[in-house]
């Protein structure tokens, strides 16, 4: 303890008279500073203890060299370094959580303005500061609360220092604004299970069956046998609708063995090209990305690989039975949109030949089986053109 | 005679006893000296056995200092021995 270095505060303007004292009573000297009001001397722990005994008169104390003095000392000796450095993170902190730039993607201007002046009241504009995924969350509930017949669905969300914000308004006024005069006809062999009309008169009604091409809401709004009025039939029409799938499922198949051996590594991502940081060592591999800073089109990434080995395995027939049901419901599954589904399915056929499965399978899905078709030339005596387009 | 310098010099390397100043560029290094007579910003005099010490610059300050050693910093102009 007693030869351990240590940096003493002596309080005292006069650094001669000091000295004079110091070397009167002995102190062996390391090295020295001197500041404004004080002076900085290095000695021993031992010697220390001998100040405080007879130099009384001064008030002197131990001066940590460590911690946060000596990080205080390192600001000091390089502060314009040091405040470059800090204006730089800075920088970097706001120019990652400020929106520069707000993208609705809607082309409805009313849409738009709409959402700006919401946006604005809730303070994410431009050259604001963005907000966390929570706020962001209530936000979004908000606007659709107050909202609740122009909007449909909406998202909110960050890239690089823009800030994307997606909108599904509701469907119905886009139909009646579009064409004067449509019919709604089924676009597929269906049994209607509900109809919601909008606009127009009924021809069919649930559990009807229908064709394709069929009407089912027509734009001639007929009273006593006579056209009144011409309009764009729209509504919303569910419909049950047949499908007939066939799978083979092979007993025998490739699969991928992942043998547990993980690597790390980083990669850039600049624009759409990536470059791994560090050589790989697995040949074949399957990678995960974790994001750890992304800057508009700049992205550094940490990535997992996983070695994989491809193995082969015979399933059983049960099994083999299943995956076919699964990928001919995963088949179905890719042509349908979020308010569809599959309601029910039948294997009709099962058989094996050459160490494959032969399936058929019968699904029954609710789609939505409306489509508009416009009327040209419509007149009220009932002569008229038409052609389909696609909802 | 021989024998007798000898002897000297072989106390003087265990002990060291000898006492000298080295002057460098900026620097100024004593070595066995006494007493700190006097320490300003412009003069430093120095007791040494045989001889007071008598420095004159600019900015002298004191850089390093045990019982036996000091190490002078700043603009030496003038160095002077005054033997006893």
């Amino acid at each position: 303890m007693n030869n351990k270095i240590v940096w003493v505060k002596i309080q005292a303007q006069n650094y001669y008279s000091v000295f004079i004292k110091l070397n009167d009573i002995g102190i062996t000297i390391y090295d020295n500073k001197k500041e404004k009001d004080y002076i900085l001397i290095k000695t021993a722990w031992k010697d220390y203890k001998r100040l405080k005994k007879y130099l009384v008169s001064y008030e002197i104390e131990l001066y940590d060299n460590s911690g946060i003095f000596k990080i205080k000392d390192i600001i000091k000796k390089y502060q314009f370094f040091t405040m470059g450095i800090i204006l730089g993170i800075i920088i970097l902190l706001l120019s990652n959580n400020i929106i520069f730039k707000v993208e609705i993607k809607s082309a409805n201007k009313n849409i738009q303005n709409l959402l700006k002046e919401e946006l604005k009241e809730y303070g994410l504009t431009t050259l604001r500061l963005k907000k966390s995924h929570h706020q962001v969350e209530k936000i979004v509930n908000k606007i659709l609360d107050n909202n609740k017949d122009t909007l449909e669905w909406l998202e909110i969300k960050y890239d690089g220092l823009i800030m994307i914000v997606n909108v599904t308004e509701k469907n119905l006024p886009k139909d009646l604004e579009t064409y004067d005069h449509c019919n709604l006809i089924a676009k597929k062999d269906a049994k209607i299970l509900s109809l919601n009309i909008y606009r127009g008169m009924a021809l069919k009604e649930i559990n009807d069956y229908v064709l394709k091409g069929d009407i089912i809401l027509s734009g001639d709004i007929i009273h006593n046998e006579e056209v009144k009025n011409m309009v764009c039939a729209t509504g919303e029409v569910y419909g049950e609708v047949w499908y007939k799938v066939k799978v083979e499922v092979p007993l025998k198949e490739n699969y991928i063995n992942y043998t547990g051996k993980n690597r790390f590594n980083l990669s850039l991502k600049i624009n759409d090209n990536k470059y791994d940081i560090f050589k790989s060592r697995i040949e074949n591999k399957k990678t995960e990305e974790i994001n750890l800073y992304k800057l508009n089109d700049f992205e550094i990434n940490l990535v997992k690989e996983k070695e994989f080995v491809n193995a082969k395995r015979e399933l059983t027939e049960d099994e083999a039975y299943k995956k076919g049901i699964n990928l001919a419901i995963e088949k179905i599954n890719l042509t349908l949109n979020d308010n569809e589904k599959i309601i029910y399915q039948k294997v009709l056929k099962n058989e094996v030949n050459d160490s494959t499965i032969y399936l058929e399978i019968f699904i029954a899905t609710k789609e939505n089986i409306g489509e508009v078709s416009i009327i040209k030339g419509g007149n009220v005596d009932g002569s008229e053109s038409s052609e389909t387009n696609n909802e | 005679m021989k024998n007798l310098h000898f002897k000297e010099y072989f106390k003087n390397y265990l002990f060291d006893l000898e006492d000298f100043i080295t002057i460098y560029e900026n620097h100024l290094h004593v070595f066995n000296y006494q007493k700190l007579n006097k320490l300003s910003d412009t003069e430093i005099i120095i007791r040494q056995k045989s001889k007071v010490i008598m420095i004159e610059g600019t900015n002298l300050k004191i850089k390093q200092m045990t019982k036996q050693e000091l190490l002078i910093l700043g603009s030496i102009l003038k160095v002077e021995f005054k033997y006893e």
